[in-house]
């Protein structure tokens, strides 16, 4: 009975062209326009009118490590002048002097990055700071080790590592673009002021730029506009589900079919149980479709799909909650003013606080705070917690607010069912 | 078998049905006959148990459905006043959509909707979209939706609105064959030639109330022991009225434009008197029918209004 009252709502959906273009073309479209339009600015920081905060932290300094080098070229057999030369030389080229005094010190990159150098801080207390979006440490052998590996062929590679405050995409990705040029041009500047080195040597250097790739994957995966944009269309547009659910009950009821529906003996409870239901249905399948987009259009690679099965079941049962007690008020008040309300003002609202538009974040914390309630935002937050390379234990917090609201639309649905039928 | 006991609906203040009393027997074919909104659909819809009545009962053999309405429910059919089907869906699925909210599944589903669809003589147009159908077969698949669980009580509620003649006969020639094979039918409608020729039994309602029951014959006889004088005159005055009221306390009149209708026991004799009154008011009666009595008129001897405005 269940199944055929679910066929026959998928069949008014998909006979109606309305909901197949709001719920299925329009996010599609919106996901293309958005990902292109803006991805130039988050993927890149071309034109970022957002400034990133970067500290560094320097555990040493030239003046420090220049005995070490000393006695490095010492042992490798250079001595008197040409020593000293080479160490005027590898002073002048040391890459870490490049971006402090070059690279981060012009006006152009001012705009975007502000920096803070420190010696000797607790990271781990650091990465805790929100305040800051990315944490350079370079450690206290970084320029022996360079000049081992990138003048001698050293297996030794310097050891830097990056850590980036994934809750700002945008401001991370800058200093991401920005820090990896740097490491690609000192790696390649090295080779060119060597010019006994071997095309070996050069490619062994270019391992060091894997080396600070490696270290961003450790830690988090970069999240670019199109994974944001797919994942904030997609909980945007689920959300239109329920009130045209809603709005096919309440068709139901004048055209008096739902009359007939009861005179069959099908329970008022088992109708909107169906309800739930199709709701349930139609939103993962159509969160699955965006994702399947991305992946083949857009060329996104999900990662941890049992984690992505977790989140997107739990916001399709929200969804269809949400259809079941949005028929009822219906069914209560006999209009169609609660679905407009909710698609008209409350999906803009949400979407704008769980930040499918751009990070609410940026503007203000508190909102962003308020926009993980919304079950949109707790979605998207957990979905791209994930797809950063989070574990899974992160999206609970998430999963905790959908699971609340999927309770209180069942509970307001029990209240609000209108027992003595419809008609009066 | 389906009987209403002092059964009565109200809307917030409005009284729709005022404490009415019907029954239905097996194999009967009852017509329920009453102007727009004399309370016809709200009465169907509290026997057919989808509207719960504010006092009064409901009795399936015997038993009140307000507690348990699935033994009804199962062996009703009900048509439906409005169009209750899905624009979108061609007529093979919303037969087939009803016939599996009845529980009806596999061969049997599909050897149902087959039957229905001869029956209601929309084979040919089985696949297409119901929004493409005329307004006839819109009516005639209302019908067959009622049909497929094979119902031994059909309420029908206006099953005729609004179409074409042609249309009008073939319903009322499939309804007829279903009163035929034993069908019980309760037959709304507000056209009293429809009801005459499916029905046995009539129950007329105005304002709520059913203000006549019985058999035809029983009807026509209510009618024939009455007659109605047609009277055309200048100047209708209200004395004129009042007069005539006082000297016929039993009859009814009624007034449209410079036709004045009288209805009365036919015992009485009335042209006479009538037009010694309308001499002492200065009325001029320019013509006077004495008509012979038809089950229209039924209607009006009842109300004092004509059946259709
Ligand atoms: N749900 C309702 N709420 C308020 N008033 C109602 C409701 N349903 C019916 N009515 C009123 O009750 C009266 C009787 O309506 P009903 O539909 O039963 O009449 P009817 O005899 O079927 O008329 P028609 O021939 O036009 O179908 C009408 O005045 C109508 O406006
Ligand atoms: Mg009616």
């Amino acid at each position: 009975m269940l199944f055929t009252l679910i066929a026959k709502q998928m069949k008014m959906l998909i006979r109606n062209k309305q909901p197949l273009i709001i719920l299925l073309v329009m996010p599609l479209v919106l996901i293309t326009i958005l990902s292109n339009a803006l991805g130039s600015i988050m993927d890149s920081g071309e034109e970022a009118a957002i400034q990133a905060n970067l500290l560094i932290v320097d555990n040493s300094s030239w003046a420090q490590e220049e005995k070490a080098i000393k006695l490095f070229l010492e042992q490798e057999g250079v001595n008197g002048p040409p020593l000293e030369a080479m160490l005027i030389q590898f002073k002048s080229s040391d890459p870490v002097e490049l971006l402090n005094g070059t690279i981060l010190a012009s006006d152009e990159m001012k705009k975007y990055i502000a920096v803070d150098y420190k010696k000797y801080v607790d990271l781990k207390v650091a990465r805790q700071d929100e305040n800051i979006d990315g944490i350079l440490n370079i450690p206290t052998n970084f320029r022996l080790d360079y000049v081992k590996s990138a003048y001698f062929n050293n297996t030794n590679l310097p050891d830097l590592s990056l850590y980036l405050n994934q809750d700002n995409e945008i401001r991370a990705s800058i200093i991401e673009s920005v820090l990896t040029d740097w490491q690609t041009g000192y790696t390649q500047s090295a080779a060119l002021l060597s010019a006994d080195l071997s095309p070996q040597e050069i490619m062994s250097n270019v391992t060091s730029v894997e080396k600070l790739e490696q270290t961003l994957e450790a830690n988090e995966r970069k999240i670019p506009a199109s994974i944001y944009y797919t994942v904030g269309m997609l909980v945007m547009f689920a959300l239109y589900i329920p009130a045209f659910l809603a709005g096919f009950a309440l068709q139901e009821v004048q055209w008096k079919v739902y009359d007939r529906i009861l005179l069959a003996g099908v329970s008022p409870i088992l109708y909107t149980l169906s309800i739930f239901f199709t709701g349930t249905f139609v939103a993962f399948i159509q969160q699955v479709m965006m994702l399947l987009f991305g992946m083949f259009v857009l060329g996104i690679e999900w990662i941890s799909l049992e984690a992505m099965v977790v989140i997107i079941v739990s916001y399709s049962v929200f969804v269809g909650a949400l259809s079941a007690l949005m028929t009822t008020l219906q069914f209560r008040t006999k209009t169609e003013g609660i679905a407009n309300v909710f698609n008209g003002l409350f999906i803009t609202v949400f979407s704008f606080l769980g930040g499918s538009f751009f990070n609410i974040r940026d503007i203000s914390e508190t909102l962003g705070k308020i926009g993980d309630f919304t079950p949109n935002g707790a979605t998207m937050s957990a979905i791209l917690s994930i797809q950063k390379g989070q574990d899974l234990s992160v999206i609970w917090p998430f999963m905790l607010a959908i699971y609340v609201l999927v309770v209180v639309c069942v509970l307001l649905s029990i209240v609000f069912f209108p027992r003595r039928g419809v008609a009066e | 078998m389906l009987q209403a006991i002092n059964l009565s609906k109200r809307f917030k203040t409005k009284e729709v049905v005022r404490e009415i009393n019907m029954e239905l027997l097996a194999g009967e074919s009852v017509g329920l006959l009453g102007p727009n909104g004399a309370g016809k659909s709200t009465t169907i819809s509290m026997l057919s148990s989808l509207v719960q009545p504010t006092s009064g009962d409901v009795l399936w053999n015997e038993k009140s459905i307000a507690k348990n309405p699935e033994p009804l429910r199962k062996t009703l059919g009900v048509v439906p006043q409005e169009i209750a089907l899905y624009p979108e869906l061609s007529a093979r699925e919303n037969l087939a959509f009803f016939g599996r909210v009845y529980g009806l599944k596999g061969e049997l589903l599909e050897t149902r909707i087959t039957e229905v669809l001869m029956k209601i003589g929309l084979t040919d147009r089985q696949k297409d979209i119901v929004k493409t159908f005329s307004g006839g077969m819109k009516r005639r698949l209302n019908i067959g939706a009622a049909l497929l669980h094979r119902p031994s009580i059909l309420i029908m509620d206006e099953p005729t609105v609004g179409i074409d003649p042609q249309s009008r006969a073939y319903i009322l020639e499939t309804v007829k064959q279903f009163v035929e094979e034993g069908m019980t039918l309760l037959y709304t409608s507000h056209y009293m030639e429809e009801v005459e020729m499916l029905c046995d039994k009539i129950y007329i309602m105005d304002q709520g109330k059913i203000i006549a029951h019985g058999t035809k014959e029983e009807l026509k006889g209510l009618v024939s022991e009455n007659q109605t004088i047609e009277l055309k005159a200048n100047l209708l005055t209200e004395n004129f009225e009042k007069t005539l009221i006082e000297r016929f306390p039993t009859a009814t009149l009624h007034i449209e434009e410079e036709v004045l209708t009288i209805s009365m026991s036919k015992s009485e004799e009335p042209l006479a008197t009538i037009f010694a009154v309308a001499a002492a008011n200065n009325v001029v009666i320019t013509s006077a029918i004495v008509k012979v009595p038809s089950l229209e008129d039924v209607f009006l001897h009842l109300t004092g209004k004509a059946l259709r405005d």
